[in-house]
C-alpha cells in the first residue's frame, strides 16, 4: 500500500483504522481497475486510490438510475442504499452473508449486499427489490411470492424474492431440490419455507424462459 | 369429526372460503413495506450501548477520552464497570453517524478482567434431593411404591435465542410537547406508555409506529433498553435517535428460550393408566431474578407434567441464575421443553408396558377433542404400518415416527374496533394493534369484508399506530381471538348505520330494511352498497365498538398434535425430518393462508428447536460463542420437511382461537420420539446433534439391549 496515493491529510494509519481492513482497500482498487479495461468507469484509473477517509461523493449505477451517493471507503454496499439512498428493502440482519437478507443484483448476480463494499459497485449495474417491478406490474417472480402467499413478517422476502430471481436466471427450470439449493443461503425465521419453495416453482412454470418478461 | 373443508358456521359467513392472500404481501415482496429499522429521518443520531464482552467480571481500563473525542461523537458514558454477562450493558455511546458510534466504540479498548462465570445449567444446578420437597411428595412417592412400572429418566433442553430478523430497537425524535417514535414491538401501546414514560411525557403525546415488525416470537413488548436510550438520547439533543441491535447484541441481550433439566421418575399401572410419581425441573435464568433485562421476561419455568393425566405428581422446580442473557418469552414459553420431556417420557413408559404410543396416548388424555385427533392423525399418517417398519430399513438410514401433542387456553381480552364508510364505497377498518407476520390485517380484512358480504377489495385496513384505536399486544396468542369478536359486531354497526342512511333517504324505518350481502331491499326497491354509501350526507361514517355483542364464542382448547417421521443416519448420526402431519383446532379459522403458514412456521421452528439451535457459551470466560447467524444455526431451506397442515374444527360453533404458540408445543417431542423409534435408544439432550446421536447409539451398543444396527 503506498501513502502517496492516498489524499495528503489522511494518514495511513488514520486511513486503514477508518477502512477497517487492508484486504477490502486493495480490492477495491484492483476491482475497479480491473473492470475500466472494458467500459468508462467514472472513479476507475489513478482516481480511485484517491478516496477520502471522510467520505467523498461518487456516482452508482442504480435500478438503471446513476444516483450520487457520498460514501466513507468503509460503507458497504448495503449500508449505502439504506442510509444514504433510502432503498431499504435489502435489509441488514447479520452482516455477515449469513442469511441472504441484504441480497441484490450487480450485473445479473446475486450477492450480499452486507459484504460487498459500496465502491465495488462503481461501475456496476445493481438492482435491489425496488427496482424489480415494473410502473404497473410486479415482476414474475413476486407476482408468484403474491400468489402463493409465501411471506409471514416479510423482513426476509426482499432477499428471498432477488435471490429467486436470480436462481432462475441461472437455471430456467429447477426441480424441487435445486430451488432448495439456490435458496440454501436465505434464511427465514418466521419459516414460510414452504410457501416460498412453492411460488419459486411456479413463477418458473409461468414464465419458461426464467428471468424478467 | 374432522371437517378441514367445512364451509360455513352457524350466525356468521365467514369460514374457510377466504383463501386470499394476506393484505400487505405485495408491500413485501416489493420492499416497499418501512420496518422500524428502516427509518433515517433527516440529522438523525445514533446511539448503542457499551457492553460486557466476557460473562462476569470488570473493566479493567477503558480508553472514554479517546472515545470522546472521535469526530462527531456527542456523549460516551460508563455506567458501571462489572459486567453480569455477555453483552451485560455498561454504558452507551451517542454519535452524528453510524461511522462515528463504530469508530468510538472501536477506540474504546476495553480492556476486561474476567472471572469464572457460572455458565452451565448442569454444573450450577442444586441436586434433586436439596429441593423443597412438594406438599404432595409423600402421596406421590406412595404412588411410585405400587405402580407396576416406573421410569426415572433426565432429559435436558438448550437455550435457544429469538433471533428475529428485525433486530429490537427504536428510532425516537422527541420535539418538545409531543414526540414520534417507531418501534419494532408486537405491542403498540406497551411500547408507546414507555417510550412516554421515559420521555416524561403523556401517552397520547406520542405518536407511536410499528406498522410492520421483522420478527418478535415474544421478546419484543415493551420500549426496552434500546426504546429507553433511544428515547433519552432524543430528549437530550432534540433530534430523532436511532438505536438497533446489531445481531451479536440481538443474539446476547435481547431475551432467549431458558435452557432446562428436567429429572421425571413416572409410574404407571400394568394395564396403561399413568399413575403419578415425581418431576424435578431447572430452568437457567440470568444472573438475578427473572426480568430484570426489561422488555417482558420470563423466569426458567418448564411445562412439565401437562396434556397428559399424570395422576399425583410431586413437582418441584428450581431458577438456577447463570452468567447469561435473560431469558423472555417466546413462543410458547415453558412448553415445547416440557412437552419434549413428556413425549419421551409417555414414550418410555409405553414400552416398558409393551404398548403403542398411541394407544398409551389415547388411554391417558382426558381431552376428547384430541383423543379423536390422535385416532384419525394415525389413520392418515399411516401410523401402525410406519411404526412397524421403524428402524428395518437395510443400509444406514432408518426410519422412525413419533407424535406430540399441545393446546392452549383461550381467554376474553380488550379491544377497540373502528369502521369508517366512505362515500365511495370504501370500508375502512382501524385497529392500532400490530400485525407481527401472524396476518392480523388479514384478519380484519376477511372478517369484515365476508361479514357485509362485500368484496375484500371494498376493504382498508390500518393497524400498528397508536392514533388507531386500542387493541392487545401480540402475547399469548390473544390478538385475533379477542379482536375478532369485535369486528363482527363493528361490521354489524356499520352495517346499521347504513340502513339508517338508507332508511332516512327512503322514508322508511331502517327495520324494515333487508340487508343481503351488500344490497339493501325494501318492497321492490334496491340499492346497491356503493349508492347507498353515496348517500351519506358527510363522510366518513364512523361506528366503533369495544363489545364482542353476540360474538364471543367459547373457544375450544386449540389442540394441536402432530405425526412426525425422521430419518436418522446411524453413521453420520444426521436426523433428518421427512414428514410432518400437523393437526391443529383453530374454533373458527377466518382466512387458509394465513393459518396455514402459520402452523408450518411453529412446525419449522420446533424442528430447528429440536435438531440445530444452541446458545454456547465458553464454559471459562461465559462468552457467547456462536452470537451471530453463521455459528448458531437455524433451520434452513435444505431442512424443510413435507409438511401438511390440517385445520380441524370440532365444533361448528365456536369462535376463533389462539394459533400462534400451540402447533409449536407438539413438534419437538414429537421428533425426539421419530428419533428414538428409528435408532432404537432415545436422545434424551436437545438439539439432537449427530455426536449426540452417535452416544445414544454406542451407549445402547454397550448396554447389551437388543440392537439394531446393520450395515
Amino acid at each position: 500500500m503506498d501513502d502517496s496515493s492516498l489524499d495528503p491529510g489522511v494518514s495511513r494509519r488514520r486511513f486503514l483504522q477508518t477502512t477497517g481492513t487492508v484486504a477490502a482497500t486493495t480490492a477495491l482498487v484492483g476491482g475497479n481497475q480491473a473492470r475500466a479495461q472494458d467500459k468508462p468507469v467514472e472513479a476507475a484509473g489513478p482516481e480511485a486510490r484517491r478516496f477520502l477517509a471522510t467520505g467523498q461523493t461518487v456516482t452508482l449505477n442504480i435500478n438503471g438510475k446513476p444516483m450520487q451517493v457520498s460514501l466513507t471507503p468503509n460503507t458497504t454496499l448495503l449500508e449505502a442504499l439504506r442510509e444514504k439512498l433510502d432503498l431499504t428493502g435489502a435489509k441488514q440482519v447479520c452482516d455477515r452473508g449469513a442469511c441472504g437478507a441484504c441480497t441484490v443484483l450487480v450485473d445479473g448476480r446475486s450477492v450480499n449486499s452486507c459484504m460487498m463494499l459500496a465502491l465495488d459497485a462503481i461501475g456496476s449495474k445493481v438492482t435491489t427489490v425496488e427496482g424489480l417491478a415494473g410502473e404497473t406490474q410486479l415482476h414474475a417472480v413476486q407476482q408468484a411470492f403474491v400468489d402463493h402467499d409465501a411471506c409471514q413478517c416479510g423482513f426476509c422476502i426482499p432477499g428471498f424474492v432477488v435471490r429467486s430471481k436470480a436462481l432462475l436466471d441461472e437455471k430456467p427450470d429447477p426441480n424441487p431440490d435445486e430451488i432448495r439449493q439456490g435458496l440454501c443461503g436465505n434464511i427465514c425465521r418466521c419459516a414460510a419455507y414452504v410457501r416460498i419453495f412453492d411460488a419459486v416453482e411456479s413463477a418458473s412454470k409461468l414464465d419458461p424462459k426464467g428471468g424478467a418478461k | 369429526m374432522n371437517a378441514d373443508n367445512q364451509s360455513t358456521a352457524p350466525n356468521n359467513r365467514v369460514a374457510l372460503e377466504n383463501d386470499g392472500v394476506r393484505l400487505d404481501i405485495v408491500e413485501k415482496v416489493t420492499g416497499r413495506a418501512k420496518y422500524t429499522a428502516d427509518q433515517y429521518p433527516p440529522n438523525m443520531l445514533w446511539a448503542a450501548y457499551i457492553r460486557s464482552p466476557r460473562g462476569l467480571g470488570k473493566i479493567e481500563n477503558c480508553d472514554v477520552d479517546a472515545a470522546k473525542a472521535v469526530q462527531g461523537v456527542l456523549e460516551v458514558e460508563l455506567t458501571k464497570r462489572e459486567g453480569r454477562y455477555h453483552g451485560d450493558r455498561l454504558g452507551w455511546i451517542c454519535a452524528e453517524s453510524r461511522q462515528a458510534l463504530d469508530d468510538a466504540m472501536a477506540t474504546l479498548q476495553l480492556d476486561f478482567e474476567h472471572d469464572r462465570p457460572r455458565a452451565r445449567l448442569d454444573a450450577e444446578r442444586s441436586k434433586a434431593e436439596a429441593h423443597k420437597p412438594p406438599d404432595n411428595a409423600g402421596a406421590a412417592d406412595a404412588v411410585l411404591k405400587n405402580a407396576d412400572v416406573v421410569h426415572d429418566t433426565t432429559y435436558s433442553t438448550q437455550v435457544q435465542t429469538h433471533c428475529c430478523l428485525e433486530p429490537h430497537g427504536a428510532v425516537v425524535h422527541f420535539q418538545g410537547d409531543k414526540a414520534i417514535a417507531w418501534g419494532s414491538t408486537q405491542g403498540t401501546f406497551s411500547m408507546r406508555d414507555e417510550i412516554a414514560e421515559a420521555l416524561g411525557l403523556k401517552p397520547d403525546q406520542v405518536e407511536f409506529h410499528c406498522e410492520y415488525i421483522g420478527g418478535g416470537f415474544g421478546s419484543k413488548f415493551g420500549a426496552g433498553a434500546e426504546g429507553t436510550l433511544a428515547a433519552r438520547m432524543s430528549k437530550k439533543y432534540g433530534k430523532p435517535v436511532r438505536v438497533m441491535c446489531n445481531r451479536k447484541e440481538e443474539q446476547l441481550d435481547t431475551g432467549n428460550r431458558p435452557g432446562s433439566v428436567q429429572q421425571m421418575k413416572i409410574g404407571a399401572s400394568k394395564e396403561g393408566k399413568l399413575l403419578g410419581g415425581r418431576v424435578w425441573t431447572w430452568g437457567s435464568v440470568g444472573p438475578a431474578a427473572a426480568g430484570a433485562t426489561g422488555g417482558g421476561g420470563g423466569g426458567g419455568g418448564v411445562r412439565n407434567p401437562g396434556r397428559y393425566r399424570f395422576g399425583t405428581v410431586g413437582k418441584s422446580h428450581e431458577d438456577v441464575n447463570l452468567n447469561a442473557g435473560y431469558p423472555r418469552a417466546m413462543r410458547a414459553p415453558g412448553h415445547p421443553p416440557g412437552q419434549f420431556a413428556v413425549e419421551m417420557m409417555m414414550d418410555a413408559l409405553a414400552d416398558k408396558l409393551g404398548m403403542d404410543a398411541v394407544q398409551f396416548r389415547l388411554l391417558n388424555d382426558d381431552n376428547a377433542n384430541r383423543r379423536n385427533m390422535l385416532t384419525e392423525g394415525a389413520k392418515r399418517f399411516g401410523w401402525d404400518e410406519k411404526r412397524k417398519a421403524a428402524g428395518t430399513q437395510k443400509g444406514a438410514k432408518k426410519r422412525g415416527v413419533g407424535v406430540g401433542v399441545g393446546d392452549w387456553g383461550n381467554g376474553k381480552g380488550n379491544a377497540t374496533i373502528t369502521i369508517n364508510l366512505y362515500r365511495n364505497g370504501t370500508v375502512e377498518v382501524l385497529s392500532g394493534s400490530q400485525d407481527i407476520g401472524q396476518g392480523f390485517r388479514t384478519l380484519l380484512a376477511d372478517i369484515t369484508h365476508t361479514h357485509l358480504g362485500l368484496p375484500r377489495e371494498k376493504v382498508v385496513v390500518k393497524v400498528g399506530s397508536s392514533s388507531l384505536p386500542p387493541g392487545p399486544g401480540s402475547g399469548g396468542s390473544v390478538t385475533s381471538r379477542t379482536v375478532a369478536p369485535k369486528v363482527f359486531n363493528c361490521c354489524d354497526l356499520a352495517k346499521a348505520a347504513i340502513l339508517k342512511v338508507v332508511g332516512t333517504e327512503w322514508n322508511v324505518e331502517p327495520g324494515t330494511l333487508k340487508y343481503d350481502a351488500g344490497k339493501i331491499t325494501v318492497a321492490e326497491k334496491t340499492i346497491d352498497w356503493d349508492a347507498a354509501c353515496k348517500l351519506m350526507a358527510q363522510e366518513p361514517l364512523t361506528v366503533t365498538t369495544s363489545e364482542d355483542g353476540t360474538y364471543w364464542k367459547d373457544p375450544t382448547g386449540s389442540e394441536a398434535v402432530q405425526f412426525v417421521e425422521v430419518e436418522v443416519d446411524i453413521e453420520t448420526g444426521i436426523v433428518r425430518v421427512i414428514d410432518v402431519l400437523a393437526m391443529q383446532e383453530v374454533g373458527l379459522p377466518i382466512n387458509r393462508n394465513t393459518i396455514e403458514n402459520q402452523i408450518c412456521g411453529a412446525v419449522i421452528q420446533g424442528m430447528s428447536y429440536a435438531l440445530f439451535e444452541d446458545r454456547i457459551l465458553d464454559r471459562k470466560t461465559g462468552t457467547m460463542v456462536n452470537a451471530n447467524m453463521d455459528m448458531y444455526k437455524i433451520a434452513g431451506p435444505m431442512d424443510i420437511p413435507r409438511i401438511t397442515p390440517v385445520i380441524w374444527r370440532s365444533r361448528e360453533d365456536a369462535g376463533v382461537n389462539s394459533l400462534g404458540e400451540p402447533p409449536i408445543v407438539p413438534t419437538t417431542g414429537a421428533i425426539a420420539c421419530a428419533v428414538a423409534n428409528a435408532i432404537g435408544v432415545q436422545v434424551r439432550d436437545l438439539p439432537m446433534t449427530p455426536d449426540r446421536v452417535l452416544k445414544a447409539l454406542a451407549e445402547k451398543d454397550n448396554s447389551g439391549a437388543p440392537g439394531q444396527r446393520t450395515r
